[in-house]
């Protein structure tokens, strides 16, 4: 049998290692830029700022007087119109208190369709 | 026979491709690619200045007392909304102030359950070109003083949240 000619193995062993490190560099390339994409969403989509103001509208409410003039029921009313209508989320809250009459519990509810927040806020009064 | 002369050659070319992408990688991932997606920075630094302001705006001066923004709206007083807000958000220490713009709405519930936006103040008019961020403030008010509620006093007298909508862009 014929001696196998081994001349050109440096050559297509160097073919390879650069053809890889290309295909590589590519691949690169091409995932920074969604990278980028999705965590920009990912961040502007979660409306921080939106449940931070709601959570601190609804706490406010919670210390209204509802004797005078239904102030609580209107701005309960206001928050929830405007919310719909200003920052596409459905917000829904209400107050209950404990059978000692100790302590009471405000139930904070914000949807935008993306994003849900809960809380129950609990108040010692 | 087959001959194992280039055995070793093509472990040696092996390991070296190994090493090429491996420092390939390295190299890569030490490097940050500023791509279109990482303008949300300086979208969110200006969000943050923003709403640091109207918050700031939203604070009483003395306890109990309303704060700057809510007076603002219950008087309609685009004047001041301006001086107060163009201050806090431009000027810098030195002699050179910021140029952020800004454009601010209120948004309100008449009588009938309808929401109504009414502009508070600009710095500019806006023409459609500009890249701007939004920022909100939700407030409290009592007795507003609007065209609207000269129809039903007894509305506005009592108390309403109101939302102060802002536009905020750099030229």
């Amino acid at each position: 049998m014929a001696r196998l000619n081994d001349d050109a193995q440096w050559i297509i062993l160097m073919a390879f290692i650069i053809s890889f490190s290309l295909f590589f560099l590519a691949i690169i390339l091409n995932q920074s830029t969604v990278v980028g994409q999705t965590t920009s969403e990912a961040v502007s989509e979660f409306p921080k700022e939106d449940i931070r103001g709601v959570r601190n509208m609804v706490i406010q409410w919670n210390f209204l007087n509802d004797t005078y003039m239904n102030d609580k029921k209107n701005v309960q009313n206001d928050i929830k119109a405007l919310a719909l209508s200003r920052q596409d989320a459905a917000v829904d809250f209400s107050f209950t208190k404990d059978s000692t009459g100790n302590y009471t519990f405000v139930k904070i509810h914000y949807n935008n369709g993306v994003s849900a927040y809960n809380e129950n806020w609990t108040f010692p009064s | 026979m087959v001959n194992s002369e280039g055995q070793l050659f093509t472990i040696e070319g092996i390991a070296a491709a190994l090493i090429l992408l491996v420092t390939v990688y390295l190299v890569m991932n030490a490097t940050s690619i500023y791509t279109a997606g990482d303008t949300h920075i300086n979208d969110m630094q200006l969000e943050v200045i923003g709403s640091d302001a109207l918050k700031m705006m939203n604070t009483p001066v003395v306890g109990a007392n309303m704060s700057p923004l809510v007076t603002i709206v219950q008087n309609d007083d685009g004047a001041a909304f301006y001086t107060i807000f163009n201050n806090t958000l431009n000027n810098r220490t030195g002699s050179q102030s910021d140029k952020i713009q800004f454009m601010a709405n209120v948004s309100y519930v008449r009588q009938d359950g309808t929401v109504n936006t009414t502009p508070l103040n600009s710095s500019r008019p806006i023409y459609g070109g500009e890249h701007a961020v939004h920022i909100s403030q939700w407030i409290i008010t009592e007795n507003r003083q609007y065209p609207d509620c000269f129809a039903y006093p007894n509305y506005c007298k009592t108390k309403h949240a109101a939302l102060v909508e802002v536009l905020l862009w750099r030229d």
